[in-house]
């Protein structure tokens, strides 16, 4: 399923078995050690229709409107004889009103909450609407006994399963809705066309999307387990909550949401988090799990296209670094946000970015994946080589496989880089510090600097570890710290195009490396490096990061 | 990332690109991360396998000589020189991937390009040049034997091309289960997202539940007998025959706990002189199959002799035939109510 409700799962038999249900039919007699993926039980926080007041159910909540504000929803169901679509109207009728400033809604008739406007949520998420099926189950228990209680139990059986059917066509219908009306808040919902039509395909689609997510689970799984990566953000958070204290934050791609939940907890009024993925899901869920479902709000789709409910935000955080830093181009979107929606002298997080380059020599990695294609039992396959030396690859490097100390390349500031300044070419140098027996490559890498302000800079050659010294956060991709899940990223030279020669400790390599996208909007990567030795031998070769 | 972590992120996931859409930012750098000659360097160095099939084909030039052969799914091309040099009378290599290219270009640097004709395409699709071929050799193999795998295809090759009395190499494989302690690493993994940095992450562990591991489990993990479970006559199967459903038993061999079942599976070239086999089982030298772990809900407390009884059930995905659908039940019967246990999981390969 698409959708994060925990509270209401349509019944397995509205959705194919195998899309929300680990059961099986021949085994329905395993209570022990068993649940299903989403208990049909388990109820989902519910904010008051009169306050701001979180409720553990619906239930609750609805005792407490009948008690405090006079507010019967299931007598004035039962009054008005509302049906399920009228329900939802209702609630959002009565939300909106509250929010006018208006706590007693005028509900004495249909037509006061009539307008097709009112399908559209004011709350997203609204687990009142989510759970209005569980209300009808309960009128359904109070009205069944009785003399007729068989025929009414059939009658209501049936309304139940209408009931249900809208209820599982309107939500996927809200889904869509949701998107479409984010971007183009005057569009009206027409519901006769839009919840009945297309939702057939829509469940499939919902549902394969929910498996195929799956997959996804042991990316995040990698990424939350990168201590040096997570921690790094976790402790500039928490070390520095003064500056998150009330303030709005935006998350940009913001995955299973830790970032955010980290930002909540440090005291940030609101966070919005974004990200165009499916994972955006199971965020939802765990922002709800773990109660922060009143300052996080979820929103699915791309930062350049989503309309925020906010015009400003104070702190903008994202882990938006890929390999070799600039592979798939998200750092785009960070700058469109910051341009957009960062609020004058707000904070990026993290603040500071450098990339560096190193020399590589280590002859039996060249062994070990370039000559082992030479004789494949017993078979000549260098056919093979030609990718190794088209496309950087991503690798852990040994310390002993960098002759040289690294040099910065591109420092980027992240409060004021633009776009343009991604696609360069830069002057590097480096001495190497021992003998090599042949240039094999390139490595190259970048360092994370986190500055509590605007107006902080970082010095050009900055070592993580110094910045560390001296009360920052940061942390390096660079093979003298920790693994991360960034590794670093070789570019091979070809040997066969440019015969390997020995470089002596202490000869000067000076050259040029540059970062181009493979074309407009694409994730791929081009680098592009030319090197000279202080005794005139030159090279350049070109790689492709995909 | 550990290595065996990043093998399972890009191992499992690897081979599906279209999956991708829809992913956005962090998860695609996993997903493309992996370079093409990458896994062709995996497999080409997975010496338990190639060297099986070199073995099977180099002691039997008798058999291959003056015959023709069908490779189904090419790759490199490493199991038609195989064969050509082995003495074939002609061999048809066919790939869908765009690695015929290359494969084309080692075959010509092997001298081997009269021998060998490379088609690119579906199985379905290409016109080979031979009505009938004498022997099909495919290493079609996935993990949990039919993830991904290639089966069905050579079954279709078999059906159209395979002359009457040919031959399969591999021609039987045949799947084991058994149980495992593994504490450690079941609560690395699953109970993770118990708490995560503070935070309850109870959404992505029910996931995580539902997916089978890829992983190299270790010999002495294993508290029970293995328990052979189904066994795939290539001669005869059928595509129906890969959905199956079929008990098993295993009996501990020692007092322990379980958290997981294993499956694995043997190949044999049955055809051969002398049949050649080999396991991608935990008591077997390291396959880049390993093993395929699954997780169940409760642990299981048994007793040296006690017996743990279940049906496993696989088959394809309804709505993408490449993802397999697999239900565990287990059943651990005995008098004892504190430690009697029953259930069943469902898991997805996808």
């Amino acid at each position: 399923m698409a959708s994060s409700s925990g509270a209401a799962e349509p019944p397995v038999n509205e959705v194919p078995a195998d899309a929300c249900s680990v059961s099986d039919e021949s085994d329905s007699s395993n209570e022990e050690g068993w649940e299903d993926v989403e208990p049909e039980d388990e109820s989902q926080p519910v904010i008051g229709l009169f306050s701001d007041t979180v409720f553990p159910d619906v239930r609750s909540m609805l005792k407490e409107s009948k008690e405090k504000n006079n507010f019967d929803l299931l007598k004035i169901q039962k009054d008005l004889d509302l049906d399920f679509l009228d329900t939802i109207k209702l609630v959002n009728y009565v939300r909106s009103e509250v929010q006018a400033g208006n706590k007693t809604p005028d509900v004495s008739s249909k037509e006061k909450f009539a307008d097709d406007a009112y399908l559209k949520p004011v709350l997203e998420d609204d687990a009142v609407l989510y759970s209005l099926d569980d209300i009808a189950e309960d009128q359904g228990e109070d009205a069944a006994p009785g003399s007729e209680a068989e025929r009414k139990v059939l009658e209501l059986q049936e309304d139940l399963e209408r009931l249900q059917t809208q209820f599982s066509e309107y939500r996927l219908a809200v889904q869509k809705s949701m998107e479409d009306q984010l971007t183009k808040e005057d569009e009206k919902l027409e519901p006769g066309q839009n919840a009945k039509r297309p939702v057939k395909d829509r469940l499939e689609d919902a549902d394969a999307d929910y498996f195929s997510s799956y997959s996804y689970n042991t990316i995040h799984e990698s990424m939350l387990k990168d201590a040096i990566r997570t921690d790094a953000y976790r402790d500039f958070v928490y070390e520095n909550k003064h500056l998150f204290k009330d303030k709005v934050v935006l998350d940009v791609g913001c995955g299973t949401g830790i970032l955010s939940m980290f930002c909540a907890k440090a005291g940030a009024k609101k966070v919005i988090s974004v990200d165009n993925s499916n994972i955006i899901d199971r965020a939802r869920e765990i922002v709800y799990d773990n109660g922060l479902g009143d300052v996080i709000t979820c929103i699915r789709g791309k930062i350049e296209e989503v309309t925020l409910p906010v015009d400003q935000v104070d702190i903008i955080i994202s882990e938006w670094m890929g390999y070799a830093l600039l592979f798939e181009a998200m750092f785009d979107s960070v700058i469109y946000a910051r341009d957009r929606y960062l609020a004058p002298g707000g904070l990026m997080v993290p603040s500071h970015a450098t990339l560096r380059i190193a020399p590589f020599a280590d002859p039996d990695f060249i062994a070990s994946h370039v000559s082992f294609w030479n004789n494949v039992y017993g078979f000549k396959m260098t056919s093979m080589q030609l990718n190794i030396h088209d496309e950087a690859l991503v690798r852990h490097v040994p310390t002993t496989s960098i002759p040289a100390e690294s040099a910065v390349f591109l420092p980027l500031p992240l409060h004021t880089i633009t776009v343009d300044e991604l696609t360069f070419l830069k002057d590097f140098k480096v001495t190497l510090d021992k003998d090599i027996d042949a240039l094999d490559g390139w490595a190259i890498w970048f360092d994370m600097f986190f500055m509590p302000s605007s107006e902080s800079t970082v010095p050009e050659n900055a070592v993580p570890s110094d910045m560390q010294k001296k009360g920052f956060v940061g942390f390096t991709t660079g093979p003298y710290g920790t693994e991360t899940h960034w590794q670093q990223t070789i570019c091979l030279i070809d040997h066969g195009k440019q015969e390997p020669r020995p470089f002596k400790k202490g000869q000067v390599l000076t050259g040029k490396i540059g970062y181009q996208k493979k074309e407009q909007g694409s994730r791929l990567l081009d680098i592009d490096v030319q090197w000279q030795a202080d005794d005139a031998t030159k090279g350049s070769q070109h790689w492709s990061l995909q | 990332m550990s290595e065996s972590e990043a093998t399972n992120a890009s191992g499992v996931i690897t081979s599906s690109a279209d999956r991708m859409v829809g992913a956005e930012h962090a998860e695609v750098r996993y997903f493309t991360s992996y370079d093409h000659h990458g896994i062709h360097e995996e497999m080409l160095k997975d010496d338990v396998r190639t060297r099986s099939y070199r073995d099977s084909i180099y002691q039997n030039p008798h058999i291959f000589k003056d015959k023709v052969v069908l490779d189904v799914g090419c790759g490199t091309g490493i199991l038609s020189m195989f064969a050509a040099r082995a003495g074939a009378k002609h061999v048809i290599g066919v790939d869908m991937s765009s690695i015929i290219e290359k494969a084309k270009q080692i075959v010509a640097v092997n001298g081997l390009s009269d021998k060998v004709t490379l088609l690119q395409g579906k199985m379905e699709e290409v016109v080979l040049p031979f009505p009938k071929v004498d022997i099909i050799i495919s290493e079609w193999m996935g993990y949990f034997l039919l993830y991904e795998s290639m089966l069905d295809t050579v079954l279709y090759a078999r059906d159209t091309y395979l002359a009457p009395g040919g031959k399969i190499f591999p021609d039987k494989a045949t799947m084991y289960v058994a149980a495992i302690e593994d504490g450690e690493y079941k609560d690395d993994k699953i109970g993770f997202w118990d708490n995560v940095y503070g935070f309850n992450y109870s959404p992505m562990k029910e996931i995580a539940l539902t997916e089978p591991l890829v992983d190299t489990v270790e010999m002495k993990a294993l508290v029970t007998e293995p328990c052979e479970i189904i066994t795939f006559d290539l001669n005869t199967v059928t595509t129906a025959d890969l959905a199956f459903k079929v008990p098993y038993q295993l009996t501990a061999h020692r007092p322990d706990f379980i958290h997981a079942l294993i499956a694995w599976f043997d190949i044999e070239f049955s055809a051969c002189h002398k049949p050649i086999r080999f396991s991608t089982g935990p008591h077997a030298k390291y396959t880049h199959w390993k093993q395929t772990v699954f997780y169940l809900r409760d642990v299981l407390t048994v007793e040296e002799g006690e017996t743990v009884s279940g049906v496993l059930e696989n088959r394809p995905n309804d709505k993408n035939k490449r993802d397999l659908d697999i239900n565990i039940s287990y059943k651990f019967e005995i008098d004892d109510p504190t430690r009697f246990a029953e259930g069943s999981c469902f898991y997805r390969m996808c």
